[in-house]
């Protein structure tokens, strides 16, 4: 029934010194659907993949905003995720009230990283059963972040998660090198691109598969620094995207190279 | 795996009939498989520093810091498992601020490495929790000047009750490390994780203990070096060097738990791989004069 | 008789009649601070083109008695803002030490404290402000309030010069030249005259600025009585704080007093 006898709990460590328990959780994160972040001087962008349940039915959400200037991508359990994500608004909104600024995006997957942790040390309590990326802007630039079940949370420069990430994070590690320079264009391409990699045979990136989630360092009108808060994309907004980097489009843009496409607010 | 099962080892807190605790083992196990970390004490103050393997290319350089301010003058670095040493951090936060709540000064590295102790062994006493994946290092370096109070708004009488006598020494560099069972000990050179073995026999030949002053300076390119040795290129990952320092109000840090800076750290990174590099090819020629024989 | 373990050792009732124990219920409403103890007097600030001057003098005093005579209110925080307080000198000691550990909390992720990066990141005189005056209104609420009124010198988020004022209420404002106390009736008017709009402010140098700080403090010692000539003084800017907390109140002059009548024991 089970694999041992040491993975029925997240109090017991086996002799090798694993906690099967967390170990499974982080399985649960594969279950989800894919979800790509990159990050930039300027902006941080999500990406991802819905899935529908069934033909008629709605596509599952995976990008929600946390607050002006932080949002999640998430794959694995989406109620947990709620739960993190509520939790997430409130710190966001808490500091927002009594310092009047926007929350240090690594102080708040901090938070969450410690919340997470004690569900693993502590019998009778389950692991979160969701991964997360977080992407935001602060007053030291753009991040993202990964949080895993483990309660562990790390910057990175781009990640995937989710079902076949694998592949996306190989298109990511590739053009690693490309990504700091970006505009906000050409990073919502990169994370396209790197999401069609993990894409199942025959399936293709649709206007209602596709979600794109942006936020970033702006202007405002004076010239002065304003962050362009985060928005998520659905449906038709993301339409333009696709196109633009459909397999034959691709083909057209390598030929007349960077042409007009890199457009940065 | 030596004696495992029978039963005793499914649960935390229980003891097996040779009278040992699986489960802490076990935990210490989730240590010897993280990235190494050091600590090293002298004079001038304490370095720690801690090999940071790189899972992954897709993580941002410089960007996820291992090593952890406790309060100014407390640094804790760890190996194991890292949710498990941030919560550790956490707590220590929360002790080093009640002590200040309570004593109005700053919690002194030995206080707060025997609280510290104290929570890790808790964890070793119930079924409903399991033991810390980690083996912590403190450093810290207690005023040696008349601590300042907390609040402090003048100077305070110059004579009788409250005078100060200033032919007193106190504080000074301190270093723990904080085992999962809550065992701890003061160290002159600590070392854990993965290439604890390989560490420990190069701090010893430091001679940290004896008259041997060495520098602040010094020990930071020790300790670049140590991390270097204890890494074993062959089999595993990328690293990243992770440095802090602690040196007294008149050393290079006022007092204070910062990173080592970045000159400094990448010298002493440079001077660890030439040295390796010419033991390296020390033992080429060494072999191959052997092979002539 | 009563044989029960909690009457053992006690007066009998039957002797003494039942033990009266009103005074453990007392029919007035629970109260907390209602008036200062060891007061700091006014504390002064001015904004001018690339920062903020702010000063306040040594004293605290113990209703009209100059009590203790080198008492340092102005408090640096952060190494980016300066707070400086009046009103009782217990409740700014426990703000202080409030803050001390607010900073502590911020500096954790700082582990290189001197670098750029992390000085705009930290907390600046605007979150602090904003952040004293949740504090100060909360405690109001709790009708348990610290009896201060507060200013916070330093930079914004766009590193432009920030002064504000918060008090004992929760009230709170941002000025071009603040002052607490009997400064908000001796002093804002002298730096009214240099610095009525940002406009203005904007115009005025470092000097010009620790010029008119400096004769405040010095009208404040001629007319408010429970003030002292030492007094501490901080210019905050970019590059930085510079705090002094030992000065003395210079040129002097009391020819005025001579001229003034209707009060002590003059008779003429």
């Amino acid at each position: 029934m089970f694999r041992n006898n040491y993975d029925n709990d997240s109090v017991t460590f086996s002799p090798q010194g694993r906690i099967f328990q967390v170990e499974y959780a982080a399985e649960a994160v594969k279950q989800g659907s894919v979800v790509v972040g990159i990050a930039s001087k300027t902006h941080a962008v999500l990406v991802a993949i819905k899935r529908n349940a069934e033909e008629l039915s709605s596509y599952q959400k995976k990008l929600f905003p946390i607050d002006e200037h932080v949002g999640i991508a998430i794959a694995g359990l989406t109620s947990d995720a709620r739960v993190l994500s509520n939790f997430m608004k409130q710190q966001c909104l808490g500091h927002r009230l009594t310092f009047g600024r926007n929350m240090p995006v690594r102080s708040l997957v901090d938070m969450i990283g410690s919340k997470a942790q004690i569900n693993t040390q502590h019998y009778g309590k389950r692991p979160y059963g969701v991964g997360l990326l977080v992407a935001g802007v602060d007053e030291s630039g753009p991040h993202l972040f990964e949080f895993q079940p483990s309660g562990m949370t790390e910057e990175m420069v781009a990640f995937a998660i989710g079902a076949r990430s694998q592949m996306a994070r190989t298109y990511l590690e590739k053009n690693l090198a490309a990504f700091a320079a970006c505009g906000r264009e050409e990073l919502v391409r990169h994370g396209l691109k790197a999401l069609k990699e993990s894409l199942v045979q025959d399936k293709e990136l649709t206007v209602e598969n596709t979600s794109v989630a942006i936020v970033g360092l702006g202007k405002d009108k004076d010239g002065n620094p304003k962050p362009e808060p985060f928005k998520v994309f659905d449906g038709q907004d993301v339409n333009a995207w696709i196109e633009s980097v459909a397999d034959d489009k691709e083909a057209a843009a390598a030929e007349g190279a960077e042409e007009g496409m890199d457009v940065d607010g | 795996m030596t004696s495992i099962g029978t039963g005793y080892d499914l649960a935390n807190s229980i003891f097996s009939p040779d009278g040992r605790n699986f489960q802490v083992e076990y935990a210490v196990k989730a240590v010897e498989n993280g990235g190494t970390s050091i600590g090293i004490r002298c004079k001038e103050g304490v370095v720690l520093a801690v090999e940071k393997v790189v899972a992954s290319k897709l993580l941002k350089p410089g960007a996820n810091k291992r090593i952890a301010t406790v309060d100014r003058h407390i640094g804790v670095v760890y190996s194991g498992m890292v949710p498990d040493g941030r919560h550790f951090v956490d707590r220590a936060r929360d002790e080093a601020r009640s002590w200040r709540d309570t004593f109005k000064t700053p919690i002194p590295t030995a206080d707060l490495a025997s609280r510290m102790g104290g929570y890790m062994q808790a964890y070793t006493l119930y079924q409903s929790v399991r033991p810390f994946g980690i083996t912590a290092i403190v450093g810290g370096f207690d005023s040696e000047l008349e601590a300042p109070v907390d609040g402090e708004v003048g100077r305070g009488p110059s004579v009788g009750a409250g005078g100060k006598n200033p032919d007193k020494k106190h504080g000074g560099p301190f270093l723990y490390m904080i085992e999962p069972s809550g065992l701890y000990w003061g160290y002159y050179g600590a070392a854990t994780g993965k290439g604890r073995q390989a560490a420990k026999a190069e701090l010893e030949k430091l001679d940290l203990k004896g008259g041997a002053d060495m520098s602040l300076l010094e020990a930071v390119k020790e300790a670049a070096r140590i991390i270097h040795v204890a890494h074993d290129d062959s089999n595993d990952k990328e690293f990243e060097l992770e440095m802090s320092w602690i040196s007294g109000a008149d050393g290079p840090t006022k007092g204070r738990h910062v990173e080592v800076p970045k000159e400094i750290r990448e010298e002493a990174e440079r001077l660890a791989k030439e040295l390796l590099q010419d033991s390296s090819d020390e033992d080429n020629d060494k072999s191959s004069d052997k092979m002539e024989e | 008789m009563d044989h029960r373990p909690q009457a053992w050792g006690r007066p009998r009732d039957d002797v003494y009649g039942a033990y009266d124990a009103s005074y453990l219920h007392s029919n007035t409403p629970k109260t907390a601070t209602q008036s200062p103890v060891v007061t700091g007097t006014s504390v002064v600030g001015l904004k001018f083109a690339d920062g903020v001057v702010i000063a306040a003098d040594n004293l605290a005093s113990y209703g009209s008695l100059a009590r203790f005579t080198d008492v340092k209110r102005l408090r640096v925080f952060l190494d980016s803002s300066v707070v400086g307080f009046g009103g009782d000198v217990s409740d700014m000691q426990y703000l202080d030490r409030h803050l001390n550990e607010l900073a502590i909390d911020e500096a954790y992720d700082h582990l290189t404290p001197d670098s750029s990066a992390s000085k705009t990141a930290s907390l600046n005189a605007a979150n602090l402000y904003k952040y004293l005056q949740k504090l100060m209104y909360a405690r109001r609420n709790d009708f348990d309030p610290l009896w201060n009124q507060i200013l916070v010198a330093g930079l914004d988020g766009a590193q432009k010069p920030f002064l504000g004022s918060v008090d004992l209420r929760g009230t709170s404002f941002t000025s071009p030249s603040l002052a607490t106390g009997y400064g908000a009736m001796l002093a804002q008017p002298i730096m009214r005259r240099v610095a009525a709009t940002e406009e203005d402010a904007a115009r005025l140098t470092r000097e010009q600025a620790v010029d008119v700080v400096k004769e405040c403090m010095k009208v404040l010692f001629y007319r408010d009585a429970r003030s002292l000539d030492r007094y501490s003084i901080a210019v905050v800017t970019k590059d930085g704080i510079e705090l002094k907390e030992d000065e003395q109140l210079e040129k002097q002059s009391w020819a005025f007093a001579e001229r003034i009548r209707g009060y002590g024991t003059q008779t003429v």
